[in-house]
C-alpha cells in the first residue's frame, strides 16, 4: 500500500514538474511573443510611414499630418524619381558597392587569417593598430583623401570611392573576422596539414569556408553603410552622370524647398533592393551557418 | 551722375522687356509641378529660343563697354547650388547662351547640393580644386574666401565695365572692406509675416501696424484657440528672425552695428537686445508660439504644416515661402495667404528711430571669381570671361524674365515694378522702401559667433537663459572673433 | 645533429610564418596606411596650426590648440554626451539585440519573417530615419504626443527633442532603433557558430532551453559579446550622421557630440586647425576607452 502510494506520489510530482516546466515555457513563450510583436510594431511604424508618405503630395502630408494615410494616393512622386535618371544612380551604386564589398571581404579575410591563427612577432601590435583605426572619424580624412584622389587623377570617377570605402570598412571587418576565426578549432587546420595542405591552401580550403557566417555578417554591415554613404560620394563625384544613389536625393532638394514626399520615394526605392537582397541573403546566411556548425 | 542716367535707361529697358517676359512666361510659371519631362532636356530646349529672343531685342549692355574676351580655348568651372528646377534650367540657360556666343570657352557647370555646399567649398579650396566661379551667400564666409586668396577683387572692373544697375543694398552685400567681391545673381529675399487671411477675416482681425497691435492680435487668436505664430525653432535661424526684427524696430541698425564692433559701448546686452529678448520670452510665456517650439524643424517644413492645418495663423519667414507654399498648393495659397511687414515699435518711432530697416538679403547669392595663375597672379583673360558671364548672361533679360516668372526678384533697380504675385509685390516694395537691409545675423556674423548666436536663440525661446545672459554670451564670442 | 635541425626547422617555420603573415596582411595594411593612417598623421600635424582650412598660410602655434582643447568646455561637454550615449547604447543595443537573436534562434525558421522585419531599421538611411523621427516625436501631431493625449484624454505635449535632457535620450533611443538590428544579426551568426552537438548534449542531459542559453550559450558567446560591445562603444563615440540630420547638436548644444563639434569647427566655422585638434583629441580618447574596455573585459574572461 505504502509503496504504491509512494510510486503514485512520485509520478505525481514528476508530472507536476513536467507540467510546471511546460507552463513555464508557455509563459516564457507568451511573454517572448508579446515582446516580439512590440518590437515588430516599433520597427515597422516609421518604415510604414516612409512608404505611405511617398504616395502623397507635400501639401496633403503637411496639412493632414505625416502619420495619416494618403488621401488621395498618388504615384507621381515615383514617376518623377524614375524619370530623372534614378536607374543610372542605382546602377552606379551597385557597381561601386559590389566591387568595394568583394575587395573588402577578401582583403579583410586575408588580414584576419594570420592575426587570428599565426604566431609571429608583431601580431599583437598590428592587430591593436588596425583596431585603433576604428576610432578615426571619417570626416577627418576627407581633405587628405581628396587631395590624394586629385593627384592620382581619380577625381570625379567611381574609382575614387572604392579605395576609401574598402579602407574604411577594413578595421572593423578585420576586428570581427579575427574574433570569428579564433572560434574555429585548431584541429581543423592540423588535420588539413596532415592531409598535406600548406598554409595558403589551408586558408582557401578550410578557414575561408568556415568563416562564411562572419563574412556574411560583414557583407550586410558594410554593404548597407556603403550603399548609404554620402560624404565621400558627395565630395568626390561632380558630374551628374557619375553620381551614386545617395546623391539622387539632392536632385529633389532646392535651396529652400524640400519636397519631402519625393525624397521619401527616393529613399523607399533605394532601400527596396537592400530588403530584397537581405531576404535572399539571410537564407544563405542561415545555410552557411548550419554548414559551419555541422563541419565544425 | 553718369550712373543715374544709365540706371534710368536700363530701368526703362527692363520694364519693357520684363513686361513682355511676364506675358510670355506666366503660362510656364508653375514650372515646378508641370515639368515631368527630363529636367536637363527642357533646360536646353527652353533656353535656346529665349536666348535668340534676347539676342534680337539686344542684350542689356549690347555693344557697350565690356572687356574683349580671349579667342583661345578656355575651360571655366562654375559651381552653383541650382539642383532643382526652375533654378536649374534658368542657370543652365545662361551658361548655354554664353557658350553659344563664345564657342571657344567651355563652362563646366556643376550643381552642388545645398546641404553640404560649404563643406564642399572648404575641401575644394584646401586641395587646390577651387572652381573658377562659385556662388555663396556673402557675409562672413565671403570675407574668409577673400582673405584666403580665393576671390578676385573686381572693384576696378566693376567701375570700368558695364553691369546691371544693382540695388545699393546688393552692392553693399557684395562688398567687403571696400572691395567688390561678387556679382549678385539670385535675387532679393525679404522677410515678413505671412498670415492666414481667412482666419483673420473670420475673427475680424485687422493687420497690425504696431507691436502693441500685434500683441492684441495674438491675444485674440489665442482666445480662439489658434496659435499666433507658427515657428519651428529647431532650425534656430527661424527664431533669430524675431530677435533681429525686434532689435531693428527698437534701434534701427545702430545697436547691432555697435555690438558687431564691440566698440563705444556696443554690446549684445544693450537696450534693444534686452527689449527683443524680453518680448520674445514674454510671448513664449503667453503661448504665442507652438508648444515645444525648439523641437520643430523648419528644414522638414514643420512650420508650414502648422499653417496648413489651420492651427497657427502667422509665420515670420523669408520670402521664399511664397514659392514654397505656392508649389505645395497654389489654390490654397491664393485663398489664404497674405503678408504684412513686421509692425513698428511706436515708442522707438516717437524717439526718432527709423522703422524701415528690413531683414533679409539683397543678393540672395553672389557669384565670386577665383581666377589666378599658378604663380598667384590674376588670370585676367579668365577673369574677363567670368565677369562677362556673370554680369551679361546671368542677369541678362532672358535670365531675369525667367527669374521673375519663378518668383524671384533680381537685385536690380526697377524690378519691383512688374511682379504678379501680390504678396511678392508687397515684400519687394517694402524691401525697396527700406532705409537699410540687415543681412541675416547668421550670415553676417563671423562663423564662430553664428554658432553661439544660434544656440542663444534656442535658449532664449526655451526660457533657459535670460536676454542678459545670451547677450553676454554673444559679446564674449564676438570679442573672441574680433581678436583673431 | 638532430637538435640543430630541429632549431633550423623551427626557424624556417617561423620565417615561413612571417612571410605568409606579411603576404596576407599586405593589402589591408597598404590600404589602411594610405586612407586612414596618413590622414590621421595629417590631422595631428594640422592641430599645431592656426588655419582656416582654405588659406595657403597656416600659422604654427605649437601646443596652443591643445591647451585650448584642455580648457574647452564645449569639447568636454560633448565628450560627456558621447559617454552617456556610449553607456546607454551598450546597455540598450547589445541586450536587446541578444534577446532578439535568442528568440530567433529558439524559434528557428518559422520566425524568419520577424528577422526580416526587425532588420529593416538598419537598412534605412540616416536621412530617412532622422526625418521620420523628427515628425514622430514632434510636439504637434507627432505619434508620441498624440498617443499621450489620447491616453490622458486631454492635449499633452511631450517635448522629446526640444528640451535639454530629453533630447539626448531621444537620440540614444533612435540610435538603438537603428543599430540594434545589426547586433541581432551578429548574435544570430554567433549562435550559428556554436556546435549543434553541444546543444543536443545539453538537452539530453535534461537542461531546459533557458538553462542552455544561460549556462552554455552565453558563456560560449563571450568573445562575440566583447567584439559587439567594442563596436557599439566605438560607434557611439564617433557617431555623426543621424544626429546631424536630427538636431545638429541642438537644442543649445545639449546633443553636441565630439564629431558634430569637430565638423562645425572644421567645415563651417573656418577653424580647421582647431577642428583637427578636436579630431585628434577624439581619436586619442576613443582609442584609450576602447583599449581600457578590452583590458578590463579580458581580465574577466580569463577569470
Amino acid at each position: 500500500m505504502t509503496g504504491e502510494i509512494k510510486v503514485s506520489n512520485m509520478n505525481n510530482t514528476q508530472e507536476v514538474d513536467y507540467k510546471k516546466a511546460k507552463l513555464k515555457s508557455r509563459i516564457a513563450w507568451t511573454i517572448a511573443i508579446i515582446f516580439a510583436l512590440i518590437q515588430l510594431a516599433l520597427t515597422l511604424t516609421p518604415f510604414f510611414f516612409m512608404l505611405m508618405n511617398s504616395f502623397r503630395k507635400q501639401f496633403d502630408m503637411l496639412q493632414q499630418g505625416v502619420f495619416h494615410l494618403p488621401d488621395p494616393w498618388i504615384i507621381e512622386n515615383y514617376v518623377e524619381v524614375v524619370t530623372h535618371g534614378f536607374f543610372g544612380y542605382f546602377l552606379r551604386s551597385v557597381i561601386v558597392v559590389a566591387i568595394s564589398l568583394v575587395l573588402m571581404l577578401i582583403i579583410s579575410a586575408f588580414a584576419a587569417y594570420p592575426l587570428s591563427r599565426m604566431k609571429f612577432k608583431l601580431n599583437g601590435f598590428i592587430y591593436a593598430s588596425i583596431v585603433a583605426m576604428m576610432s578615426v572619424p571619417m570626416h577627418v580624412t576627407l581633405i587628405p583623401v581628396f587631395k590624394l584622389t586629385t593627384t592620382v587623377g581619380l577625381y570625379d570617377s567611381l574609382g575614387s570611392l572604392i579605395g576609401p570605402y574598402v579602407a574604411f570598412a577594413l578595421p572593423m571587418s578585420v576586428f570581427i573576422l579575427t574574433a570569428f576565426m579564433k572560434t574555429i578549432p585548431k584541429e581543423v587546420e592540423e588535420s588539413a596539414e596532415i592531409d598535406g595542405c600548406n598554409r595558403y591552401q589551408n586558408f582557401f580550403m578550410m578557414i575561408l569556408p568556415l568563416s562564411k557566417s562572419g563574412l556574411s555578417t560583414l557583407a550586410i554591415y558594410n554593404g548597407v553603410s556603403m550603399w548609404n554613404e554620402f560624404a565621400f560620394a558627395n565630395t568626390f563625384l561632380i558630374t551628374p552622370e557619375k553620381k551614386t544613389l545617395p546623391l539622387a536625393l539632392g536632385q529633389f532638394k532646392g535651396e529652400h524647398s524640400l519636397n519631402i514626399p519625393i525624397n521619401m520615394a527616393v529613399l523607399t526605392l533605394s532601400v527596396l533592393p537592400m530588403i530584397i537582397l537581405f531576404i535572399i541573403f539571410q537564407d544563405k546566411l542561415v545555410k552557411g551557418m548550419m554548414a559551419g556548425a555541422v563541419k565544425g | 551722375m553718369k550712373n543715374k542716367v544709365l540706371a534710368v535707361f536700363l530701368a526703362t529697358i527692363f520694364s519693357v522687356t520684363a513686361l513682355v517676359g511676364c506675358g510670355n512666361s506666366s503660362t510656364q510659371a508653375p514650372a515646378d509641378g508641370g515639368s515631368d519631362k527630363g529636367a536637363s532636356q527642357t533646360a536646353t530646349t527652353e533656353a535656346a529660343p529665349s536666348g535668340e529672343a534676347a539676342a534680337s531685342t539686344g542684350k542689356q549692355t549690347d555693344g557697350k563697354n565690356l572687356p574683349e574676351l580671349t579667342t583661345e580655348p578656355m575651360t571655366i568651372t562654375l559651381w552653383d547650388i541650382s539642383t532643382e528646377d526652375p533654378n536649374k534650367s534658368i542657370s543652365e540657360g545662361a551658361v548655354q547662351r554664353f557658350m553659344a556666343d563664345y564657342p571657344n570657352i567651355t563652362i563646366n557647370q556643376v550643381h552642388q547640393q545645398n546641404d553640404n555646399y560649404k563643406q564642399q567649398l572648404v575641401v575644394a579650396m584646401s586641395s587646390g580644386q577651387c572652381p573658377n566661379i562659385y556662388c555663396h551667400w556673402g557675409g562672413g564666409p565671403m570675407a574668409e574666401y577673400y582673405k584666403s586668396g580665393f576671390a578676385n577683387d573686381i572693384t576696378d572692373m566693376y567701375a570700368k565695365y558695364d553691369h546691371p544697375e544693382f540695388v545699393d543694398a546688393a552692392v553693399a552685400q557684395s562688398t567687403y572692406d571696400g572691395k567688390m567681391l561678387a556679382i549678385p545673381f539670385s535675387g532679393l529675399t525679404g522677410c515678413d509675416i505671412f498670415y492666414n487671411k481667412t482666419i483673420f477675416k473670420e475673427l475680424g482681425i485687422e493687420v497690425p501696424t504696431t507691436i502693441d497691435e500685434l500683441e492684441a492680435v495674438c491675444e485674440k487668436l489665442k482666445e480662439n484657440g489658434i496659435i499666433p505664430f507658427s515657428l519651428a525653432n529647431a532650425s534656430k535661424w527661424t527664431g533669430s528672425m524675431y530677435y533681429m526684427y525686434l532689435v531693428a524696430r527698437h534701434s534701427g541698425n545702430a545697436e547691432f552695428d555697435a555690438a558687431y564692433t564691440q566698440e563705444n559701448g556696443g554690446s549684445f546686452t544693450s537696450p534693444a537686445f534686452i527689449f527683443a529678448g524680453e518680448k520674445i520670452q514674454d510671448w513664449v510665456k503667453k503661448g504665442y508660439f507652438p508648444d515645444g517650439v525648439n523641437s520643430l524643424s523648419a528644414d522638414d517644413n514643420q512650420d508650414r504644416a502648422l499653417l496648413y492645418d489651420g492651427s497657427a495663423a502667422m509665420m515670420l519667414h523669408g520670402s521664399w515661402q511664397v514659392g514654397g507654399i505656392k508649389s505645395d498648393n497654389e489654390e490654397w495659397y491664393n485663398e489664404n495667404i497674405g503678408v504684412f511687414r513686421f509692425p513698428e515699435d511706436s515708442e522707438a518711432k516717437a524717439a526718432g528711430v527709423p522703422q524701415n530697416v528690413e531683414i533679409g538679403t539683397a543678393i540672395g547669392m553672389g557669384l565670386t571669381f577665383n581666377c589666378f595663375k599658378s604663380d598667384g597672379s590674376v588670370d585676367q583673360d579668365m577673369l574677363d570671361a567670368c565677369y562677362v558671364l556673370a554680369t551679361q548672361y546671368f542677369n541678362d533679360d532672358t535670365y531675369n524674365e525667367q527669374q521673375v516668372a519663378a518668383g524671384t526678384v533680381p537685385s536690380i533697380k526697377g524690378f519691383n515694378e512688374n511682379i504678379d504675385d501680390p504678396n511678392n509685390k508687397y515684400i519687394i516694395d517694402e524691401f525697396f522702401k527700406a532705409s537699410n537691409v540687415q543681412l541675416w545675423y547668421d550670415q553676417y556674423l563671423p562663423a564662430s559667433v553664428t554658432e553661439v548666436h544660434k544656440n542663444c536663440m534656442t535658449e532664449l525661446f526655451g526660457l533657459e537663459k535670460t536676454p542678459e545672459e545670451i547677450g553676454q554670451e554673444q559679446d564674449a564670442a564676438m570679442q573672441k572673433a574680433l581678436t583673431e | 645533429m638532430e637538435k640543430v635541425t630541429n632549431v633550423g626547422l623551427a626557424k624556417a617555420r617561423a620565417r615561413s610564418t612571417a612571410v605568409a603573415a606579411t603576404l596576407f596582411l599586405l593589402p589591408a595594411l597598404a590600404l589602411i596606411i594610405v586612407f586612414i593612417v596618413y590622414p590621421v598623421i595629417d590631422t595631428f600635424a594640422i592641430s599645431g596650426f592656426k588655419w582656416n582650412g582654405i588659406s595657403s598660410d597656416r600659422i604654427y602655434t605649437g601646443m596652443e590648440n591643445w591647451k585650448a582643447l584642455i580648457h574647452d568646455e564645449m569639447f568636454w561637454k560633448s565628450f560627456q554626451h558621447n559617454l552617456v550615449v556610449m553607456v546607454f547604447s551598450i546597455l540598450l543595443q547589445i541586450p536587446i539585440g541578444m534577446l532578439l537573436a535568442t528568440f530567433l534562434d529558439a524559434g528557428g525558421k518559422k520566425f524568419n519573417i520577424f528577422k526580416i522585419i526587425w532588420f529593416l531599421p538598419y537598412l534605412m538611411s540616416s536621412v530617412a530615419i532622422a526625418f521620420l523621427f523628427v515628425y514622430a516625436l514632434a510636439t504637434n501631431g507627432g505619434l508620441i504626443s498624440s498617443m499621450a493625449s489620447l491616453i490622458q484624454g486631454k492635449k499633452v505635449t511631450i517635448d522629446l527633442l526640444g528640451t535639454a535632457p530629453n533630447a539626448l535620450f531621444t537620440i540614444i533611443g533612435v540610435m538603438a532603433w537603428q543599430f540594434t538590428p545589426f547586433y541581432m544579426v551578429y548574435f544570430i551568426a554567433g549562435y550559428g557558430n556554436i556546435d549543434t552537438a553541444i546543444y543536443e548534449a545539453a538537452i539530453i542531459d535534461g537542461a531546459t532551453r533557458g538553462q542552455y542559453i544561460r549556462h552554455i550559450a552565453i558563456p560560449l558567446l563571450g568573445p562575440i559579446f566583447k567584439t559587439a560591445c567594442t563596436m557599439s562603444l566605438i560607434g557611439s563615440l564617433k557617431y555623426f550622421d543621424m544626429i546631424w540630420n536630427m538636431t545638429q547638436g541642438g537644442p543649445a548644444g545639449t546633443t553636441e557630440l565630439m564629431a558634430t563639434y569637430m565638423y562645425k569647427l572644421s567645415f563651417q566655422q573656418f577653424n580647421m586647425g582647431y577642428g583637427s585638434t578636436v579630431a585628434a583629441g577624439m581619436f586619442i580618447l576613443i582609442t584609450a576607452i576602447a583599449l581600457l574596455f578590452n583590458k578590463v573585459f579580458k581580465v574577466r574572461e580569463d577569470y
